[in-house]
C-alpha cells in the first residue's frame, strides 16, 4: 500500500471504470494539473503524478509487485474497467508533486517502525550527518503526515489537506503524538537525479486503455466459459444426484425393473446434458408410475412417488 | 360321461368365478394385462357353451359347436400373446398399443372366425373333432411355452410386488396342461371311442380323471391367482 497524505481534494470516490481514463487524463494535461491521482483496489495501489500538466510517474503497488511507468498505467486500466478501483485525485504544488514522485521512485530504509519505540533524534542527526534526502513518514490508520529533507536539511512538511510543503510542524508532528503512530523512512535519491519524462507524450494512452477493455473482454469472456463449464458440472452433478435418489427409490418400492425403468425415463426427459426442473420432473414422474403400474399396485406406485418428489425437492 | 357331468358341476361354476374376476381385472389394470385376462376370460366362454347344450336351445348346432373349439383356441392365442408382450415389456421396458383395440382385436377375430364357420360347409363330427383337436394342441403347446416365457418374466421382475403372481400363472399353466393334454391323448387316441367298445378303459379313466382335475385346478388357479394379483397390485 503507497501512503500519502491526501493533498487538497478535487474529486474523490469515483468509479474510474464508468469514465474514459485516457480523455481524463488529457483534460488534465490540459488544463495544467499538479497532483495526483489515486486508484485504490482491495490488494492494490497506483499512483499516477501530474506536474503542470505533464504525467511525470505512474506507479503501481500490489503487495511484492511493484510496476512503474506504462506497465503500471495499463494495469490501473485493467483494475479501473474490471471495476475494482476507486479514484481520488488531490492537487498539489509543484514542488511537493516533485517531491512524491522523487519519494515514489527511491527506497524505503526502514517500514513500519513503532515511533514511540524509535530514537527521532539520532535517526534525524544521520540524516543530516549523510546528507540524505528523502522523507520521513509518519502515520496511523487515520492520517499521514511527511517530512521531507534535502541534503540532510529539512525543506517542509506536508500533511492531509495541505496543497504545499508547509514549514509549520504542528499539523504533521501532531500525527506523531497520535497513539500506535509509525514511520517509514525514505530516501529520494535526490529529485533532481530523476529524469521527468511526459509518459503522455511518449505514448498513447489510448492504444493501453483499448488493450486493457480487450484484456478485460477476454477476461469476461474466459470468465463466462469457466461459469458455463462450472454450471455444466453443477447440472451434471444435480442430474447424478436426482437419478441415484429415483433409482434407490424404485428399487425400494417396485423392485429391480423400477431401476431400468428410472434409467429409461430420465434418458427420455432430462438427457445427459441438460438440467432438470420441477416440470420435467413431474413428466418423468408421470410416465414412470405409467410404466410402473405394470410390476405393482397404486399404493405402492403412490408411496414410491411421494417419497421421490420429496427426496427431489431436497436436491433442488 | 356321467363322470364328466358330475365335474362339471364343480368346474363350471369355477370358471364363471375366474371369467368374472379375469375380465373385471382387465378393466382395471396396465393395458398389457388386457391382453392375459381376455384370454381367461374366454376359456368361460368355451366352456360355458358345451355346458349349456342340454338346457339351451340351438347350441346343438354344429356351427356353434365349431365355435366353442374356436373361442378356446382364441383364448389360448390371445393370453400367450399378452404374455409375449409383458416379456417384451420385461427386457425392453417398451409399452404400447390400448385396450380398446384388444377388445376389438379380439372380437374381430372371433367375428371372421364365425363368419368362416358360417360361410363354409356344415362342420360334420370328424371336423368338429379336428378343429378340437386343434384347440387342444394349441392349448398343450402354448401351455408349455408359456411356462417358460412366464419363468422368463418372473426372473426379469424377480423383486417386483408382482412377481409372486407370475410366480402362479406357471401352476395354472401347469394344470392347463394337464387338463388340456389329458383331452388331446383321448382326441388322438380315440380313447373315447375304444373306452365305449369296452377297450382300454382304464387309460381312458385315468386321463378322464387327469382331465377333470386339471379343469378342476385350473378354474380355481385361474380365479386365485388372478385374485391374488388384484391383492399385489392394490
Amino acid at each position: 500500500m503507497i501512503l500519502l497524505p491526501r493533498g487538497n481534494p478535487v474529486r474523490e470516490k469515483v468509479n474510474p471504470g464508468k469514465i474514459n481514463l485516457p480523455e481524463a487524463l488529457g483534460k488534465l494535461q490540459k488544463g495544467s494539473f499538479t497532483g495526483y491521482l489515486r486508484f485504490e483496489a482491495a490488494n492494490g495501489t497506483g499512483v499516477i503524478i501530474f506536474s503542470s500538466g505533464k504525467l511525470i510517474s505512474a506507479l503501481y503497488e500490489e503487495g511484492s509487485e511493484r510496476l512503474i511507468a506504462y506497465d503500471a498505467i495499463a494495469r490501473i486500466f485493467e483494475l479501473s474497467l474490471a471495476g475494482r478501483m476507486t479514484l481520488d485525485i488531490y492537487k498539489l504544488s509543484t514542488e511537493l508533486a516533485m517531491s512524491i514522485h522523487a519519494l515514489l521512485h527511491g527506497d524505503t530504509l526502514y517500514k513500519g517502525q513503532e515511533l514511540k519505540l524509535i530514537d527521532i533524534k539520532s535517526l534525524l542527526g544521520k540524516f543530516k550527518a549523510d546528507k540524505m534526502s528523502g522523507c520521513l513518514r509518519i502515520y496511523t490508520d487515520e492520517k499521514i503526515a511527511l517530512i521531507f529533507y534535502k541534503d540532510g536539511t529539512p525543506l517542509g512538511f506536508f500533511h492531509d489537506g495541505s496543497t504545499d510543503i508547509e514549514t509549520s510542524a504542528d499539523a504533521s508532528m501532531s500525527v506523531a503524538k497520535l497513539p500506535g503512530a509509525k514511520i517509514d523512512v525514505l530516501s529520494s535519491g535526490g529529485a533532481d537525479d530523476i529524469e521527468l519524462a511526459d509518459l503522455m507524450a511518449s505514448a498513447d494512452l489510448s492504444a493501453l486503455w483499448k488493450k486493457a477493455q480487450e484484456l478485460l473482454v477476454k477476461d469476461k469472456q474466459s470468465k463466462q466459459k469457466v461459469e458455463s463449464r462450472n454450471r455444466e458440472m453443477a447440472q451434471k452433478q444435480r442430474r447424478i444426484q436426482l437419478q441415484s435418489m429415483l433409482r434407490t427409490t424404485a428399487e425400494k418400492h417396485i423392485g429391480r425393473i423400477g431401476v431400468q425403468l428410472v434409467d429409461k425415463e430420465m434418458e427420455r426427459h432430462i438427457p445427459e446434458e441438460a438440467d432438470w426442473n420441477e416440470a420435467l420432473l413431474d413428466k418423468l414422474l408421470s410416465d414412470l408410475s405409467k410404466a410402473a403400474k405394470m410390476v405393482a399396485g397404486p399404493k405402492a406406485i403412490k408411496a414410491m412417488l411421494g417419497e421421490m418428489q420429496k427426496s427431489a425437492k431436497a436436491i433442488a | 360321461m356321467g363322470m364328466g357331468m358330475d365335474w362339471t358341476m364343480i368346474t363350471l361354476p369355477l370358471w364363471v368365478l375366474a371369467g368374472i374376476v379375469s375380465f373385471y381385472f382387465s378393466l382395471g389394470n396396465a393395458r398389457v394385462w388386457t391382453s392375459i385376462a381376455v384370454g381367461f376370460f374366454l376359456i368361460l366362454v368355451a366352456e360355458i357353451l358345451p355346458t349349456a347344450i342340454d338346457f339351451l336351445p340351438g347350441l346343438e348346432i354344429p356351427q356353434v359347436q365349431a365355435m366353442t373349439s374356436i373361442v378356446g383356441t382364441i383364448a389360448i392365442l390371445v393370453m400367450s400373446h399378452g404374455f409375449q408382450e409383458y416379456y417384451v415389456f420385461s427386457r425392453t421396458l417398451e409399452l404400447e398399443g390400448n385396450k380398446t383395440l384388444v377388445y376389438l382385436g379380439t372380437l374381430g377375430v372371433v367375428l371372421c372366425s364365425a363368419a368362416f364357420i358360417w360361410i363354409n360347409i356344415t362342420p360334420d363330427e370328424r371336423t368338429l373333432e379336428v378343429i378340437n383337436i386343434v384347440e387342444n394342441t394349441n392349448w398343450v403347446f402354448l401351455s408349455l411355452i408359456n411356462i417358460d416365457l412366464i419363468r422368463k418374466i418372473y426372473v426379469n421382475i424377480q423383486d417386483s410386488p408382482i412377481s409372486k403372481g407370475f410366480a402362479a400363472f406357471i401352476f395354472v399353466f401347469a394344470f392347463i396342461f394337464l387338463w388340456k393334454g389329458s383331452e388331446l391323448y383321448i382326441n388322438v387316441y380315440n380313447l373315447d371311442v375304444l373306452a365305449e367298445q369296452g377297450q382300454y378303459l382304464g387309460r381312458y379313466q385315468i386321463s378322464m380323471y387327469c382331465k377333470e382335475i386339471g379343469n378342476l385346478l385350473a378354474g380355481l388357479s385361474v380365479g386365485g391367482t388372478f385374485l391374488y394379483l388384484a391383492k399385489l397390485l392394490r
